[in-house]
């Protein structure tokens, strides 16, 4: 297990030493030198810190204000707090036991003393931990235990009635959805999530009074005469004198609610319901809404008497009076959501009546204010706005990726940017995205992710993404998401695309030029070696060749025409070999006059050398040029740049010793020749003289 | 010098000190520390300029740190000052102020004689 972490806040650096010494082996130390220092440490660990040993006297801060602070955010709460302090006026004991402090160390420190409080307290708080928890799961247990069996006697009455099993959860789960839809309308009904939650509760018994009506009546299938009407419709007060003959429970929260549900949930706004005609706001708000909830259940569902209709023709035949009149207030929550509605309804009734026992439970359980939730919940509500306040702000690509549900969300400016919709839902199916990233560009950002680990989480690569028209490099840098489970399960990833193009062109162009010869514009030797050393290892099955040639008495073109002529002749060779060859082909100046080509061949390689070669011969000017080449192949000298180069370089010099203009192929009898490029400079050093 | 003497020197109780700390390592290591606390400069310091806040809270530090390592007759003095100070009682204070200094040179010099006899 991890040491807990302790604050110790004290401006004597020699009392937090002391402290910390004593306390360093069993706890990790973390120390502030006043009280401003040490509310930034609580800001930022948070509670991941277990206790603070807080002074009283300091500069700036001193130990009442962190504590004022604390109070304030919540966190005394969750983390306690020490005391420490020669200070004995039992005033400022009090006060510091008014702001939540848990125990008081005296100056001089005790080791012991110290060591057993901090442990003390610390068990303390983590005894008070579970006994909330298990407070609140037996709250919870009792809470589902009720809720069951108002479901089962609601269930009764249905079963009575012949409705379907299903209605006194729908109207449960509109009433909860319309008074949460009205709260955010209005504040003229002043509702807590308490009061809601007790409505809804109480909704399912809307109808108990019909357990007292006639079966005959209740279940007759034609049109009921005027005498079974009024009998049918001694049901909502009949229901609410069973609830007000609970003796003992009359004023119980929900009893109430229910009661005004069940005697009300027939009166119209308009006060031509049943059976006291109230008008307006004079019907409670819970009896409105469930009247609301009651009609369009039944409209919406199948009856024996009818099938059931649209949630347009329900809420046309409620808007039009044909039900009746409702609460305006109302009739909007009903228009603007039909989604929601639509949606709600399908969802498992079984659900809403568990997240209506949950709701109870934290109502009742935490105190309002500085309740553990709460203050969870505006923390993240404050990361979430700050955020996507952020993220509304940036110019960059950033974007977040879950894998269950597989979505990727972007910040708009990367979605507008890019082209793509902000929230991608299965992005390995997005056409628009599989345009931007590639057909395999999305594949190969899943294969980096699963290279990462939970320990090792961060990776970056570079790619090219295309959009509006053009391909530009960008450099994508991921950070997987990991669950805390062992082993820990990869649930998706956090990530950033930042456009690297102009470097990258810049730094493709660097390295094109380093390996090219600047006036030719071939490869300069150690570029062509590299490459081809490449290319033999990637391709091991193919033929090669390599040529060797160097311009016949290049020196005395120079000497005669100058070296700016030499230049030229060399720019015209260059281009010359440049045309006869094929892309794949790699052709290299070598240094001063002398060429290196190689090639990867099928067939003939005799006529393709020849080909080259005599492409190369011919006049410039009034300058007749001509090379002397040397080629082997790879076939005897093996697959090795040096052993081919030292062969074609034997075989030049046997063709210049057979007198030049000429080419000539590499062949065992060559096996003992000397070097040709060794002897360049002789035969340049020997035109000089 | 032992621990014991530097203790005795500066009339201060050692027993106390190493029944709660109880190591004398642990006390050897902030006597020795007792010589860079910058407390009673500020005492010094403040005093003289008439901020009595800062004193307070130096003279309230000192106290504090004597009471840790059982510097007994320092922390007495300093202790009177302190409460002189908590009242900010300017006059009271600066006769109080005397006897701190003579205590703290008293227990500075033990210190410091304990140090050098340690060669350190």
């Amino acid at each position: 297990m991890d040491k807990g972490k302790i604050l110790i806040v004290d401006d004597s650096e020699m009392n937090r030493s002391i402290l910390a010494d004593m306390l360093e082996d069993e706890y990790e130390i973390l120390e502030a030198e006043d009280g401003v220092d040490g509310l930034a440490m609580l800001r930022s660990h948070g509670s991941a810190i277990s206790l603070v040993l807080l002074d009283i006297v300091m500069p700036r801060l001193d130990g009442f204000g962190v504590l004022a602070a604390m109070n304030q955010s919540g966190l005394i709460a969750e983390v306690p707090v020490i005391m420490i302090s020669a200070e004995s006026g039992s005033a400022q004991v009090a006060k510091a036991y008014d702001l939540g402090v848990s125990d008081f160390i005296a100056r001089p420190f005790d080791a012991l003393i110290v060591r057993r409080r901090v442990v003390n307290t610390l068990l303390l708080y983590a005894k008070q931990k579970r006994l909330t928890a298990m407070v609140e799961e037996q709250i919870r247990e009792t809470e589902r235990q009720s809720s069951l069996m108002i479901e089962i006697l609601s269930h009764i009455v249905e079963f009575r009635n012949g409705e379907s099993g299903q209605h006194i959860l729908h109207v449960r789960t509109l009433t909860d959805f319309l008074l949460r839809a009205l709260m955010r309308k209005t504040d003229r009904y002043g509702l807590t999530s308490q009061e809601i939650s007790c409505i809804s509760v109480g909704s399912a018994l809307h109808d108990i009074g019909k357990i007292v009506i006639d079966e005959h009546i209740l279940n007759k299938p034609g049109r009921l005469t005027v005498d079974e009407c009024t009998v049918m419709k001694t049901h909502s007060i009949k229901g609410a004198m069973m609830l007000d003959a609970l003796e003992g429970h009359k004023d119980d929260p929900l009893i109430r609610t229910a009661y005004e549900i069940c005697r009300w949930h027939h009166e119209r706004y308009d006060g031509q319901g049943y059976p006291d005609g109230l008008v307006g706001d004079d019907i409670p708000i819970s009896a409105q809404v469930v009247a609301l909830a009651d009609v369009y259940d039944a409209l919406t569902s199948p009856r024996v008497y009818k099938p059931p209709f649209s949630h347009e023709k329900a809420v046309e035949m409620i808007t039009g009076g044909q039900c009746g009149v409702f609460n305006p207030l109302l009739l909007e929550c009903l228009t603007e959501n039909a989604e929601s509605i639509r949606a709600l309804l399908a969802e498992s009734g079984e659900q809403s009546a568990a997240r209506e026992s949950r709701n109870i439970v934290q109502e009742s359980v935490r105190p309002a204010n500085s309740s553990v939730s709460d203050r969870t919940l505006r923390l993240l509500d404050y990361e979430r706005m700050k955020y996507s306040f952020f993220a509304a702000m940036t110019r960059e690509i950033q974007f977040e990726y879950t894998i269950s549900p597989s979505v990727i969300s972007m910040t708009p400016w990367g979605a507008q940017t890019l082209g793509l919709d902000e929230i991608i839902m299965d992005p390995g199916r997005d056409p628009k995205l599989q345009a931007v990233l590639g057909d395999d560009g999305w594949a190969e950002m899943l294969e980096k992710l699963r290279q990462t680990t939970a320990e090792a989480p961060n990776i970056s690569y570079d790619c090219q993404l295309t959009y509006d028209g053009q391909s530009r490099w960008y450099q994508i840098i991921l950070r997987s998401i990991w669950s805390t489970d062992m082993p820990p399960r990869f649930e998706g990833a956090l990530g950033k695309a930042i456009d690297i193009h102009d470097t990258h062109e810049k730094m493709t162009y660097l390295e094109k030029k380093a390996a090219r010869d600047a006036m030719t514009g071939l490869y300069n030797r150690a570029a062509a070696k590299e490459r081809i050393e490449t290319r033999m290892a990637d391709r091991p099955q193919s033929n090669y060749a390599m040529a060797i040639f160097d311009l016949d008495f290049f020196k005395s073109a120079n000497d005669q025409y100058g070296h700016q002529f030499g230049d030229q002749v060399l720019k015209v060779v260059a281009d010359r070999l440049h045309r006869s060859v094929r892309g794949s082909d790699i052709a290299c100046r070598a240094g001063g006059d002398e060429f290196l080509l190689f090639l990867e061949y099928n067939t003939d390689i005799e006529r393709t050398v020849d080909r080259i070669f005599h492409s190369l011969c011919g006049p410039y000017e009034n300058y007749d040029i001509s090379v002397t080449m040397g080629v082997a192949l790879a076939q005897l000298t093996g697959k090795s740049y040096e052993a081919l180069f030292q062969a074609a370089d034997a075989a030049l010099y046997a063709a210049k010793r057979a007198g030049r203009a000429q080419y000539r192929f590499y062949d065992e009898s060559l096996k003992d020749t000397l070097s040709a490029i060794s002897d360049i400079d002789d035969e340049q050093g020997g035109t000089d003289q | 010098m032992t621990l014991q003497e530097c203790y005795a020197a500066m009339e201060a109780d050692y027993d106390d000190v190493l029944g709660r700390l109880r190591s004398e390592r642990l006390i050897q290591k902030f006597v020795l520390k007792f010589l860079d606390d910058p407390s009673y400069e500020l005492l010094c310091t403040s005093m003289d300029g008439g901020d009595l806040d800062t004193a307070f809270r130096a003279s309230h530090t000192i106290k504090g740190v004597c009471q840790n390592l059982g510097f007994t007759k320092l922390g007495h003095s300093s202790h009177e000052l302190t409460e002189a100070l908590r009242g900010r009682d300017a006059g009271a204070a600066a006769g109080l102020l005397d006897q701190v200094k003579a205590d703290y040179a008293q227990t500075a010099d033990a210190v410091r004689a304990f140090k050098q006899s340690q060669g350190l």
